[in-house]
């Protein structure tokens, strides 16, 4: 803007942002690991450990994007409607219950660590559904992708940690099929209406392109991992569901979050003779 | 906020000449932060007290941080773009002193030099507005003598001239509008009233459009007037001569006679005049006074014989007459063919059909004869209203012209053809018709009816340059030798501003070899203008202005013009200064008030830094220069706006002593208030600061001419242009006895009835005269005026590029999104537009409004210097038109038109990212 | 009840940006912050093509869906219509702006001015507005205020009337109680047809766009 200098005015959210909903997603993913682990009487906390990290990372990322950082108590005060203040107090439930449970070690406290994660993941989703001035966000077949998405995610880089339990391979698998159906449905939902052509146009791009090439290679990847039981494939397909996760993920935030434009439902009628009378004159 | 420490000022914008509009200043413990509608004037102002978009910028231009706040001289004596002028501060004394030494010095060897031009030149940007800003420099100007104000900011080009010239010409119309509030079919050639009609335009246009008018745009893109017209009609560029003489044609060739206004016909036009063969009219030999066929008699009398009825039409043999020729030249015919004027006019557009027309304008022939007959259906030819007590015509149908198609070639037909589709529905100043607003080049400036007096010929006075022998101009008297080749602009204070302003530029460096040398003035003083941006071929311009000799620029911030000056003055600007206005009757454009009188603009903040109220830098450069009693002289006849002493009232100021600026405007506003008040009331200064203006009402019935015209028995000067056809003869005489041919084109324009000629072409051939093949430049460059800009000289106001910029094109170059397609142009990639003059680099912004022939660079920009405007980047077509001999018309106009080719191209490197 | 709504009239408006320039300045906004604008609309394809001017700024929602979102509770809405930011509660998060429909909000940035880095004179005595929040029209909700205490009429009375309407030079800007059934707006909805955008939402604006004549071919 070089007439009107200096100004600045925000009008999307920036990777800051993205990366809340990676770190949350990949987060509950983690989450999600470690309490199955827990209960299949394996060892837990490295998953829940850096499901924690990455949740936390996250929110910090926001904290860093926001204006009055200072003043983020303040996203406590309005529970009964903002998807934000719901997600602020899921983490508010999230780390002590995951904190509690690494310092136990009991199951069923990573259990319900988890549950606290998935609905954290899930007031992300409602985060982006209420977002009523971008079309591609506010979306229905949006949610279950999030959902889907911080699952294979999170699943992924459990893989890719050292000591994740075999089963894990399957779980992962089992999430990216699940999202493979969660991101065509909502592909399909993105093509049926005019207002999202651009957010579609967004995936279409060579960033995207490559993102959904690592994730179909990441499932032929897994495939392969579960039939064979080799651990540097499942370890190598659990990389790439985490990196073109997140990848889409960025898309879908900063590229693919274009306003809605003004749709005139008229146009005015400017004149047009007829029925013209003098205004004055007689 | 204290609200005791809180001000509401009331001033007036007078940025562009569509105003002045009232409004107040809010002033915060002596700052200036708001300004605000003045509601006090809702009442009285058409636009409701309401100014426009630019004036709020008047805050920012106050503490813009870049304002010269001292006087500064030169100390680098090299001038250029490239050259520092080494501007150092100096105190008043030695700025004013310096200048006054100069100005004496001229004095004692005369104001003329050797060539009889004068040595001092002045330059005042758009419109007559710096008037308006310059307190009493006016009477400072009256007070030197003969000065050069020919060298133009862009006068001829970026005004609509020739309907300054030919509207003053033949209805007092110096500009012409149609009668807004009661028209209901406006046909709109280009004319952009919604961005540079002011606030009273946009406000009736709306006004009227919510009535239903229907306005025909007639433009190459969609403007925003376009956008809020009923139908907008995408005519190539420069063809809007044939599309007016067409719609003249339908009128004249494909509808019944009598459904023309015969009797205003007959009555109140030439007409009936009857013409003989060798083109002049036919006279009655005794008294010389045009003949005309009188039905009731069988037999030619002069026109103005009492119970006459002449005839409209008709072939006739006159018995006994006479036709003066050029240069009084009387030739006597017997038993003379004879055709009155008005046939001749039906004759000479005959083969005007649509068919033949629309292939020339790329407009549909069911179009152009869809419109034309719109246009006569709502004309409502034998009605009547009653103004003000009187019964007048109605008659709600206009024509109206904008820039471009104002200027250059083309642009006399347009004007001709425009106002004859007023005279053949009776529709020339009459209420719901096309009128004329104020008047420049007649007297009394303040009321264009009384300018009205009987002339030759059954018309009103015209007052031309004299091209008989012995008596025209045969060396010119200004650089632009207004007087030697312009004829109809006559010689009036501002006809030299009307001239051809660019030929003072041109003939600077190139003059003709058959005239002296024009030597460059010694002095210049420039105020509120920017000749160095607002002119064509900025480059040459620039170089030509770095060889004045010594410049005086009254400076707000540093710009490209005074980049070149060496002295620079710091004038108090809009709330710092004191200034009475004339407000309301009718003024340019679109001021058609209720009510008349004055306003006053008084300081709404202490001036910032050194910079002086102007009205106390004229009255020192006066006093200093030895004009005091002169300059004083001048203030009592009305030089800032009303003469001091009239009927019963005398505020003359003592002539042998300098006056201080208060004492002045007090002496102002009270002759004003008296005066306009037939002595009820008088108003000082004080008052006028409390009230901010005084208005009396205005005559509704005065909006209109043709009352006065029937008053005076006279008729409007159409449409057979004898005087002009004589004038064109005399002056190729003159010019050719000297041997000047290179005027030959522009005589070729003074055709009794205007006929099309191929316009656009002149610019193909320009192409090839620069020596270039017209296919490598297939598009047509225009330009077009935004309203936060136009006339404002506030290219360097951060707040109206913000706001600007939230219409589509500003600071880009505007093209077809089709066209874009073939070249490989997206949206907002850098394009270069580039002409055999040069070439100016944007961003591209693609529309659908827009012909595919056509791209429009917005506004004049490209700054070098101006500050804040400089990091614009913004695309100028001013750089890339040239200045030429070839595209000037015989008014001595050029059109902002030219060829050119659009390529991708490289981000400049600051925009690189 | 007092329901405050904007009336823009398409047919009147020519997008000369008085209102938005009125507002910058009387709302002391920072560069680039445009609480009021005009959108400059093209529709058609050539030469059949329409262009609209469209004022649009905060649409004062029935059920905003900037307060919805917030997290903060610094947006509100009075029960006159007006919805509101409180700025010592936003925590610029922007969420609000990803929720509103008409991009009717801003996050204010660092501080700016006009000319640069410093304050003009101007700017200096306005004060600036705090920085890093979410800021938007608020149909010059302190001047309503005053000038109802001091009796005057939103609408009527230029000083109880937002900026933007005042300024307006088309006349295409009207203000008022929508629920007054003698005052403008009432009117004006009465006889012309009109329009709000994105009326599917279900948001409720309490802007109206008139287009045409009510009863018109």
């Amino acid at each position: 803007m070089s007439g009107a200098r200096g100004g600045r005015r925000q009008n999307n959210w920036d990777l800051r942002a993205a990366g809340n909903f990676i770190g949350g997603g990949t987060g509950t993913g983690l989450a999600v690991v470690a309490a199955a682990e827990a209960f299949m009487g394996g060892t837990f906390r490295a998953a829940l450990v850096l499901g924690l990290v990455l949740t936390g990372a996250g929110l910090g990322l926001v904290w860093l994007e926001i204006g009055r950082p200072w003043r983020a108590i303040n996203v406590f005060f309005h529970p009964r409607t903002s998807w934000m203040t719901r997600e602020g107090i899921m983490a508010l439930l999230l780390f002590p219950l995951g904190i509690l449970a690494l310092a136990l070690g009991e199951a069923w406290l990573a259990l319900a660590a988890a549950v606290a994660a998935v609905a954290f993941l899930s007031c992300q989703a409602g985060i982006l559904h209420a977002a009523r001035a971008i079309p591609a966000w506010r979306k229905n077949e949006l949610v279950p992708l999030i959902l889907a998405a911080g699952l294979a995610e999170g699943t992924g880089l459990a893989l890719c940690v050292p000591g994740t339990e075999p089963f894990v391979v399957l779980l992962a698998l089992a999430a990216g099929f699940a999202r493979e159906i969660a991101w065509g449905v909502y592909r399909g939902a993105l093509a049926e209406e005019k207002r999202t052509q651009a957010a579609l146009a967004a995936f279409e791009e060579r960033p995207a392109r490559l993102a959904r090439a690592a994730q179909w290679a990441s499932l032929a990847l897994l495939v392969l991992a579960a039939a064979l039981s080799v651990p540097a494939l499942a370890m190598a397909g659990g990389a790439l569901a985490f990196l073109g996760g997140a990848a889409i993920k960025a898309v879908l935030i900063t590229r693919a979050g274009y306003k809605q434009r003004v749709a005139l439902p008229a146009v005015p009628v400017r004149g047009g003779g007829g029925r013209a009378n003098p205004a004055s004159a007689r | 906020m204290d609200a005791a420490a809180t001000r509401s000022v009331p001033s007036f914008c007078y940025n562009c000449v569509a105003g002045p509009d009232l409004m107040r200043v809010s002033v915060e413990n002596g700052v200036a932060t708001r300004i605000e509608p003045d509601v006090s004037a809702a009442a009285v102002h058409p636009g409701l007290g309401r100014v426009c978009v630019k004036a709020f910028g008047l805050i920012q231009k106050t503490y813009n941080p870049h304002r010269v706040l001292s006087p500064m001289k030169r100390t680098n004596p090299r001038k250029g773009r490239d050259e520092d002028p080494g501007f150092v501060p100096i105190s008043w004394d030695e700025a004013l002193d310096a200048i006054a030494e100069r100005l004496r010095d001229i004095r004692a060897r005369g104001l003329l030099d050797e060539a009889g031009l004068p040595r001092v030149a002045a330059t005042f940007g758009h419109g007559g507005t710096p008037q308006s800003y310059m307190g009493t420099f006016p009477a400072f100007l009256s007070a030197w003598g003969q000065i050069d104000y020919s060298f133009g900011s862009g006068q001829g080009v970026k005004c609509v001239h020739s309907e300054h010239l030919y509207g003053e010409f033949w209805h007092r119309a110096f500009t012409v509008t149609g009668d807004t509030v009661n028209t209901r079919y406006l046909i709109s050639c280009g004319n952009n009233a919604e961005v540079s009609g002011g606030v009273c335009a946009v406000r009736r246009h709306a006004d009227a459009r919510l009535r239903g008018i229907k306005r025909v745009q007639v433009e190459p893109h969609l403007s925003p007037t376009g956008a809020c017209s009923a139908e907008w009609v995408p005519i190539r560029p420069k063809t809007d001569a044939a599309f007016l003489l067409s719609l003249v044609h339908v009128l004249l060739h494909e509808v019944a006679r009598e459904r023309l206004d015969l009797v205003f016909l007959r009555d109140r036009t030439a007409s009936p005049y009857l013409v003989g063969p060798d083109g002049y009219y036919l006279r009655e030999p005794a008294s010389g006074k045009p003949l005309v066929f009188d039905t009731v008699h069988g037999r030619a009398v002069p026109h103005d014989t009492p119970g006459a009825v002449p005839a409209l039409e008709g072939d006739f043999v006159v018995a006994h007459a006479a036709t003066h020729g050029p240069d009084g030249e009387v030739t006597p015919w017997r038993e003379a063919k004879a055709r009155t004027a008005f046939a001749v006019m039906a004759d000479t557009l005959k083969g005007y059909s649509p068919e033949w027309v629309g292939a020339i304008c790329d407009i549909s022939p069911a179009t152009i004869r869809r419109v034309a007959n719109e246009y006569l259906d709502n004309a409502c030819v034998g009605e009547t209203v009653v103004v003000d007590g009187e019964t007048l015509p109605f008659r709600p149908v206009a024509v109206t012209l904008g820039k471009t198609v104002n200027n250059g070639w083309g642009a006399y037909e347009c004007c001709w053809a425009r106002t004859m589709l007023a005279v053949l529905v009776g529709a020339l100043e009459v209420p719901g018709g096309t009128l004329g607003t104020t008047i420049r080049l007649n007297k009394p400036h303040e009321n264009r009816l009384k300018s009205v007096t009987p002339g030759e010929d059954g018309f009103m006075a015209a007052h031309f340059n004299a091209t008989k022998s012995g008596d025209w101009a045969a060396r010119p008297t200004g650089r632009n030798a207004h007087r030697s080749l312009v004829p109809i602009v006559g010689n009036s204070p501002w006809a030299q501003a009307l001239g051809p302003t660019h030929l003072a530029w041109m003939f600077a460096t190139d003059a003709p070899k058959e005239w002296p040398e024009p030597p460059a003035p010694e002095i210049w003083f420039a105020f509120r203008t920017n000749p160095a941006i607002s002119f064509w071929d900025t480059k040459r311009i620039v170089a030509t202005m770095a060889r004045m000799k010594f410049i005086v620029a009254f400076a707000y911030t540093m710009d490209e013009t005074n980049h070149m000056a060496d002295i620079l003055l710091p004038d108090a600007t809009d709330l710092e200064s004191t200034q009475l206005i004339r407000v309301g009757g009718t003024k340019y454009v679109e001021q058609h008030w209720d009510h008349q009188g004055f306003a006053l603009r008084a300081p709404a903040v202490e001036p910032q830094g050194e910079a002086r109220d102007f009205t106390w830098i004229a009255t020192e450069l006066a006093r200093r220069a030895g004009l005091i009693e002169r300059y004083n002289a001048a203030l009592n006849r009305g030089a800032a706006g009303a003469p001091l002493a009239g009927d019963g009232f005398d505020f003359s100021l003592p002539v042998d002593r300098a006056h201080d600026t208060e004492t002045i405007w007090d002496a102002v506003c009270k002759a004003a208030s008296t005066a306009l008040s037939g002595g009820a009331q008088t108003h000082d200064l004080a008052w006028f600061r409390e009230h901010g203006h005084y208005v009396v009402p205005f005559r509704r019935e005065d909006w209109y001419l043709t009352p006065t015209m029937a008053r005076l028995g006279l008729r409007y000067e159409l449409p057979y242009q004898e005087r002009l056809l004589r004038v064109g003869h005399e002056l190729g005489r003159r010019l050719h006895e000297q041997n000047i041919h290179w005027w030959d084109e522009q005589l070729a324009e003074y055709m009794p009835i205007p006929v099309w000629h191929d316009v656009p072409q002149r610019w193909e051939r320009a192409v090839r005269a620069a020596g270039a093949d017209p296919a490598e430049y297939p598009l047509w460059g225009i330009t077009t005026k935004t309203m936060a800009y136009t006339t404002g000289n506030n290219a360097g106001i951060p707040l109206m590029a913000e706001v600007g910029r939230n219409n589509r094109g500003l600071g880009s170059v505007v093209m077809n999104a089709d066209t874009a397609r073939g070249l490989g142009i997206v949206e907002g990639d850098w394009v270069e537009v580039r002409s055999t003059a040069g070439v100016t680099r944007g961003r591209a912004a693609l529309v659908q409004g827009c012909r595919p022939d056509t791209v429009v660079i917005p506004g004049q920009f490209e700054h070098w210097k101006t500050p804040v405007a400089k990091d614009l980047a913004w695309p100028s077509l001013n750089t890339i038109v040239p200045l030429s001999l070839d595209l000037t018309d015989a008014t001595g106009s050029g059109a902002d038109v030219v060829r050119v080719a659009v390529a991708k191209c490289a981000a400049p490197r600051e925009h690189a990212a | 009840m007092t329901r405050y709504a904007m009336v823009a009239d398409l047919r009147r408006c020519v997008g000369c940006q008085t209102c938005t320039a009125a507002c910058k300045e009387g709302n002391a906004t920072p560069p680039g912050v445009q609480w009021r604008r005009v959108l400059d609309i093209e529709r058609g394809t050539y030469p059949d093509v329409q262009r609209v001017f469209l004022p649009i700024g905060c649409q004062h929602c029935d059920e905003p869906p900037c307060l919805e979102v917030c997290p903060t509770t610094a947006t509100r809405k009075r029960a006159d219509g007006i919805v509101t930011i409180d700025e010592s509660l936003c925590i610029g998060c922007s969420y609000c702006i990803m929720a509103c429909p008409y991009e009717a909000r801003a996050l204010t940035g660092a501080e700016a001015y006009a000319f640069g880095d410093r304050p003009i004179a101007s700017e200096a005595a306005r004060g600036t507005r705090p920085e890093g929040v979410a800021t938007k029209c608020d149909f010059c909700a302190a001047r309503i205020d005053a000038g109802v205490a001091r009796g005057l009429v939103p609408g009527r009375d230029a000083e109880a009337t937002p900026l933007c309407a005042n300024a307006c030079i088309s006349g295409a800007l009207s203000f008022g109680d929508r629920d007054d059934p003698e005052g403008p707006i009432a009117r004006l909805l009465a006889e012309n047809r009109w329009f709000r955008l994105h009326e599917e939402e279900g948001t409720g604006p309490g802007f109206y766009y008139l287009w045409d004549r009510e009863g018109a071919p």
